[in-house]
């Protein structure tokens, strides 16, 4: 445990100092890198070491004699320790080109602290040990996030942006609040411990209870409406890091409730299982409707969660009906899952950061051809995508695999398995396609074919640890999908302290499925190589001609008439209807001398529209009733107070 | 090392096969139609032929062909012949290979949006979607067959004995799954009435639209490729259409080669007298094949306990 406060230490010193130091804006900036990627490469290490070694470690302090703080470190926490590390070691390196002339001295120093105190409450939320520490770190890592968001606060959309994520974490923050109260109203302990005592029915409260509280935060379809607008309003590196790790934190919450309660009704696991249904798809389709490059990748991280939820509801249905290998296969490929999401996505969003740093626009209408000018942030971002759309021999395919064979495991068996089997099975592979269609629009708009305006001509690449992190990522995609026996049996150790009886596991087909992987990876890559070569044989001495590409006899093409984003995907959020609706904007075209038209689309969040509505509308309108009670004269504050307190006093 | 020979032989003999179904069509047309080596003409004319890149296009143009040819070389690896072993079998192994040729989309579609063509993005739009509903069913189907083999591999399904266990123990309901994996094949080949291969005008191709700008060997590329995934997917439906092992190993191949011969006849006929579906048609077209293959999977919970 040592080793992992020291790193948390240096990670918070990297953040203080840059904001001691604002004085000398590049200085700030590199001790702030320097520091905060040290102290992750430690914690990384260390998270590593003690995962493979399965060592433990429990640290208690004592505060003011009222409250312990308890940390506690096991095969969970570790591996969640070890993405947000990674996360964040790759993504402080990617700040310092990325924050080069962004902003002010000051503004970037309060970026590196804010950072580095992210970075420390989100490794606090995974060892934390009682709900005391728990609910601080978590309650921080809100807070100093939510000024991340706020990064540009100059900018409206941004200030809007980080308002709708306070509200929604601490919304949240208030289901935990309820969750753990009840915890601790039976079991009268700020500890975990006895949690898994309590009666059956309690149990499911909690659980669902927290559900919703860590839901929000990992952005579970309907609680994502928060995670398309903060995501985007951050800086990239920020991005990445909220996106990577930071949502990850309420996937680990839910691992680690439903390990404390020891829940073994299969509804559990169906409400998790439906619940990443639900956000896998509409996760995918809403990015698919997306034009906004992060935004894009925000509502892609939704689809993302519905992965791991889909695999850890699988697992859950394994325990509840005693099929343990069915278990093991859908929590190692949810939890491996959390691992590439982390890895690929922080890529996504580094390019796009990339983009949005030397374009100036986020908008992928208007960018095009940048694979010629950015070619390593292109291949980069063609890597990530292939791995995000699960394919081989990428490291996402590797995660799916192992939910899928959990799923048809589920199959195999009767009544509610074989129908979680069943769900899980055919919406991750619609999940699967809609991702590749997904990527392919971004890809094939943003990064091919001919700029469509002039924010995308002539881009240059620059910022040497902005490509290193990428490529570092990219390479990490296919080390994990060619080589996944390692990272696979970090996922199990992981698994292992979920309280499932690891005895019963038999783990040499895990072995004996990785290899498999490796060596399909390795039959594809051999003919790839030899196609190739008889590729460059039919060539050799060939004359090779450039020339326009063939527009099917029209002479005159411009690049305005290349394919855009919203036609690309219109006909696949067709099949959606009214779950996905697309607004359309069109003045019609009249008369003789038609004046200028334009066209308009945007896709509009249903959860969002319907939560206005029925949620946000109705208590506006009943504080709106309340205002008399703000009236700003202070003795009479004092006096609520003092009336709150004595009102209290019958209670206790 | 007979599994090898079997896939060399596929590969060399798919092209070929592909030549009856513009026979069919030819007869139906009243017309004589190319000779039967024709698709060999045409790829040797390829391959001897140099090649012609647009301007807007990048290194993923190239890659596309070496990809999309390669994903259906590795997919007919795993694929039992006739019945005889697959080269390679694993468990899992039919989750591969989806994801493989899903691979080999992706890079078809991102070399037609690479050439900044307007037409090639509109059949690379429909290229994305027909696909996902097509593996919605593909994995229906799995899940029907993991029912009755409890396996998730293609030789446990098609190699040996297993298809005719699967007869065995789902005659009726895999009759369905056979019509299911039809609707498949003639949707994930590009075939009438999904895609319209021989159609002059592009706007309304799919596949076709999207090769435009290929030329010389990296259109032979994508043209062996195609035969390959289609030759994988006649393959299934010929082993499901003739499951039974005569004891003799020519014999079985010779019967396999004629059964496979007819389901390219079926889709030189079904080409031939179904006029291609609009547009907006095809998705419930595509979804026939998931509900047969759901309804297919429901009867099993009935009879199979």
């Amino acid at each position: 445990m040592s080793q992992f406060f020291l790193a948390v230490i240096t990670i918070l010193c990297g953040g203080l100092f840059s904001l001691v130091l604002t004085g000398n804006k590049t200085l700030s900036r590199s001790i702030g890198v320097i520091l905060i990627s040290a102290g992750s490469l430690w914690g990384l290490l260390s998270s590593a070491t003690s995962l493979m070694t399965g060592g433990e470690g429990v640290a208690a302090f004592s505060f003011l004699n009222v409250f312990e703080f308890v940390f506690r470190m096991d095969g969970l926490s570790a591996f969640f320790l070890m993405a947000i590390f990674l996360v964040c070691l790759v993504a402080a390196i990617y700040s310092y080109h990325y924050m080069d002339g962004h902003g002010s001295a000051l503004g970037t120093a309060a970026n590196y602290f804010f950072f580095s105190v992210l970075a420390a409450s989100m490794a606090l939320v995974v060892t934390a040990g009682n709900m005391i520490s728990f609910l601080i770190s978590w309650e921080i890592m809100s807070l100093s996030s939510f000024f991340l968001v706020i990064y540009n606060y100059q900018s409206e959309e941004s200030r809007k942006a980080g308002f709708m994520y306070f509200v929604f974490s601490h919304v949240g923050v208030v289901f935990l609040f309820a969750g753990f109260g009840l915890m601790y109203g039976v079991t009268g302990t700020f500890g975990f411990d006895a949690a898994g005592a309590m009666p059956e029915g309690i149990k499911l409260a909690v659980f669902i209870l927290t559900f919703i509280g860590f839901g929000s935060k990992a952005g579970v379809f309907p609680f994502h409406v928060w995670l398309p607008h903060a995501h985007p309003a951050a800086p990239s590196h920020i991005s990445a890091v909220m996106s990577g790790c930071m949502i990850k934190t309420g996937i680990y919450g839910i691992f680690r409730v439903y390990t404390l309660l020891g829940l073994t009704t299969p509804a559990a696991g169906y409400l998790v299982l439906i619940a990443g249904i639900v956000s896998g798809i509409l996760g995918v389709a809403y990015a698919l409707g997306q034009n906004d490059i992060k935004r894009m990748l925000a509502y892609s991280s939704i689809e993302n969660i519905g992965i791991i939820l889909i695999g850890t509801g699988v697992g859950m249905t394994g325990v509840a009906t005693g099929n343990s290998l069915m278990a093991a296969l859908g929590f190692a490929g949810g939890m491996l899952h959390v691992l590439n999401h982390a890895v690929f996505k922080s890529l996504l969003f580094m390019g796009a950061g990339m983009v949005l740093h030397k374009t100036g626009t986020r908008s992928i209408d208007a960018l095009g051809g940048l694979l010629k000018s950015m070619k390593i942030t292109g291949t980069a971002f063609i890597v990530g995508s292939l791995a995000i759309s699960g394919l081989p021999p990428f490291n996402g395919f590797v995660s799916e695999f192992f939910i899928y064979l959990g799923s048809f495991n589920g199959v195999g068996l009767s009544g509610g398995a074989l129908v979680a089997g069943l769900c899980a099975i055919v919406s991750l592979a619609v999940i699967g396609g809609l991702a590749l269609a997904c990527f392919t629009k971004i890809i094939g708009i943003a990064f091919q074919g001919e700029p469509r305006t002039d924010a995308a001509v002539d881009k240059n690449e620059k910022g040497a640890t902005m490509l290193l992190s990428m490529v570092a990522l990219a390479l990490a995609c296919a080390v994990i999908g060619i080589f996944p026996a390692a990272f696979l049996n970090m996922a199990l150790m992981a698994v292992g302290s979920l309280g499932l009886n690891m005895a019963d596991i038999p783990l040499a087909p895990f072995g004996e499925l990785t290899s498999n992987i490796t060596f399909g990876a390795f039959i594809f890559l051999v003919l790839f190589i030899l196609v190739a070569g008889i590729r460059a044989l039919a060539y050799r001495g060939k004359p090779l001609a450039k020339s326009g590409t063939w527009g099917c006899g029209f002479t005159q093409p411009t690049v305005k008439m290349q394919y855009t984003g919203a036609s690309y995907s219109g006909s696949i959020l067709e099949l959606f209807g009214p779950a996905v609706p697309v607004a359309e904007d069109h003045p019609p075209i009249q008369g003789r001398f038609p004046e200028k038209t334009y066209y308009k689309s945007q896709v509009n969040d249903v959860a969002e529209e319907q939560m206005n509505r029925r949620v946000v509308n109705p208590v506006l309108f009943f504080f709106d009733r309340l205002r008399w009670i703000q009236h700003g004269d202070t003795h009479l504050y004092i006096g609520y107070i003092l009336l709150a307190i004595v009102l209290l006093l019958f209670f206790v | 090392m007979e599994s090898i020979l079997l896939w060399l032989a596929a590969i060399l003999i798919a092209p070929f096969f592909s030549a009856l179904i513009l026979k069919v069509k030819a007869f139906f047309g009243g017309k004589k139609g190319p000779p039967l080596l024709i698709n060999y003409y045409t790829l040797i004319k390829l391959f001897k032929k140099g090649s012609v890149y647009s301007n807007s296009t990048t290194f993923v143009f190239k890659l596309g062909p070496i990809v999309s040819c390669c994903t259906a070389l590795t997919v007919l690896l795993f694929l039992p012949i006739a019945g005889f072993d697959p080269v390679f079998s694993f468990k899992g192994d039919v989750i591969l290979v989806l994801y493989l040729l899903g691979l080999g989309r992706f890079f078809t579609i991102a070399a037609a949006m690479d050439t900044a063509s307007p037409f090639e993005g509109m059949g690379a739009a429909r290229e994305a979607y027909f696909p996902i509903l097509c593996e919605a069913a593909m994995f229906m189907i799995l899940i029907f067959f993991y029912r009755i083999t409890g396996m998730v591999q293609l030789s446990a399904f098609f190699a040996g004995a297993g298809t005719a266990g699967l007869w065995q123990a789902a005659g009726a309901p895999l009759i369905f799954i056979v019509i299911a994996l039809f609707i498949i094949l003639l949707t994930e080949n590009s075939r009438v009435p999904v895609d319209d291969p021989a159609t002059h005008l592009e706007l309304t191709m799919i596949h076709e639209v999207m090769v435009l700008d290929h030329s010389g060997p990296d259109f032979a590329l994508i043209e062996l490729g195609s035969f390959c995934k289609l030759f994988f997917y006649s393959a299934i439906i010929s082993r499901l259409a003739f499951p039974f092992d005569t004891g003799i190993a020519g014999y079985n191949l010779g019967i396999f080669a004629l059964v496979t011969g007819c389901v390219y006849l079926v889709v030189g006929v079904t080409e031939s007298v179904i006029a291609r579906y609009r547009m907006d048609k095809v998705p419930q077209f595509v979804l026939t094949s998931f509900a047969l293959a759901f309804f297919a999977t429901i009867i099993t919970m009935e009879f199979i306990k």
